[in-house]
């Protein structure tokens, strides 16, 4: 069963977002495919180079960028998305798939999880 | 001896920036570890894991994982990792690196 | 150095109704002070924000993002201070 988690949430805002990530961590712990989608406000996630120090948290790009490594299969980015809010490949971390949601994406998925 | 930097009460440093090698084997020494290459190879990997992902691996299977993508199935399994880190291994092997504890172990 | 009448401090992302509701009753003489997600309504593209702006330079380094100066001046903890001291009142969206 394959699972898509939205990431529509801002991050640093409030938790919501940290936890849909670490659904998507759990998952892939146990070897369930699960990619993630970024749209909306969530498309700042993907932003290269935070400083969350500044504001004493941890940076989102640099723990996002463990997501492959766990094993998450994909990160989708929301195209128009990424356009309002300025968002191209210079500026965005590596590894991000730019999609169209309004096509095909959600229907691949057997399981499409939104925890805002 | 050098002063061994603050902790919590599950002996994980308070602040994975203040850790040092000697730090490492303190801790490691009240576990009844005495630290070889084998764990230092896995200690320099979470810190430099830690760097760059400002995160601990969240629980023990995403530990082996990790470990797994950095050194292949040899190392990246558990009963290697048990053997180096009796316990949890992500707990034991992340208190003496220095990290913070895995959100996810119980 | 010119008295601010209202400061507007707005801690919301751009789509929250607080957001649209802050810019509606911003005046003449008010400034707005973007804190927290505040700051995305910077980078997005669907907003214009005129007039006396300012931006939590913390809060733009969290998330990564570049201040315009020609939109808001990036200001510290310190000089927030000094601008709700400057302000004879303070609404906090």
């Amino acid at each position: 069963m394959k699972t898509l988690v939205i990431m529509n949430q801002a991050p640093y805002g409030d938790w919501s977002g940290r936890e849909a990530l670490d659904m998507a961590f759990s998952l892939a712990a146990f070897d369930q495919p699960v990619a993630l989608l970024f749209t909306g406000d969530g498309v700042n996630w993907l932003r290269r180079e935070q400083e969350a120090a500044a504001i004493s948290q941890k940076a989102v790009d640099r723990n996002l960028a463990a997501a492959t490594i766990f094993g998450v299969t994909a990160l989708y980015a929301d195209q128009q998305s990424c356009h309002r809010f300025g968002l191209d490949q210079h500026t965005m971390i590596a590894g991000i798939t730019l999609a169209d949601t309004n096509a095909g994406l959600l229907g691949e998925y057997d399981h499409v999880i939104s925890l805002s | 001896m050098t002063a061994m930097p603050e902790r919590n009460n599950e002996g994980f440093l308070e602040d994975a920036w203040a850790w040092s090698p000697e730090a490492a084997m303190a801790i490691a020494d009240e576990d009844g570890i005495t630290l070889t290459d084998n764990h230092w190879e896995i200690i320099n990997f979470l810190r430099y894991f830690y760097k760059q992902h400002e995160m601990s691996p969240p629980s023990n299977r995403l530990f082996v994982k990790a470990v797994k993508e950095a050194f292949g199935e040899t190392k990246g399994n558990s009963i290697y990792l048990m053997q180096l880190f009796p316990g949890t291994p992500a707990k034991t092997a992340c208190r003496i690196a220095g990290l913070p504890r895995p959100t996810n172990c119980l | 150095m010119a008295s601010i009448r209202t400061l507007h401090i707005l801690n919301k992302r751009p789509g929250h109704p607080a957001f649209k509701s802050c810019l509606s009753s911003l005046e003449n003489q008010d400034a707005l002070l973007l804190t927290e997600n505040g700051v995305l309504a910077l980078v997005d593209k669907g907003l214009t924000l005129e007039g006396c702006v300012y931006a939590l330079s913390p809060d733009l380094k969290a998330r990564a993002i570049p201040g315009d100066a020609s939109v808001a001046q990036a200001i510290d903890y310190d000089e927030m201070v000094a601008l709700t001291a400057r302000a004879q009142r303070v609404i906090s969206w």
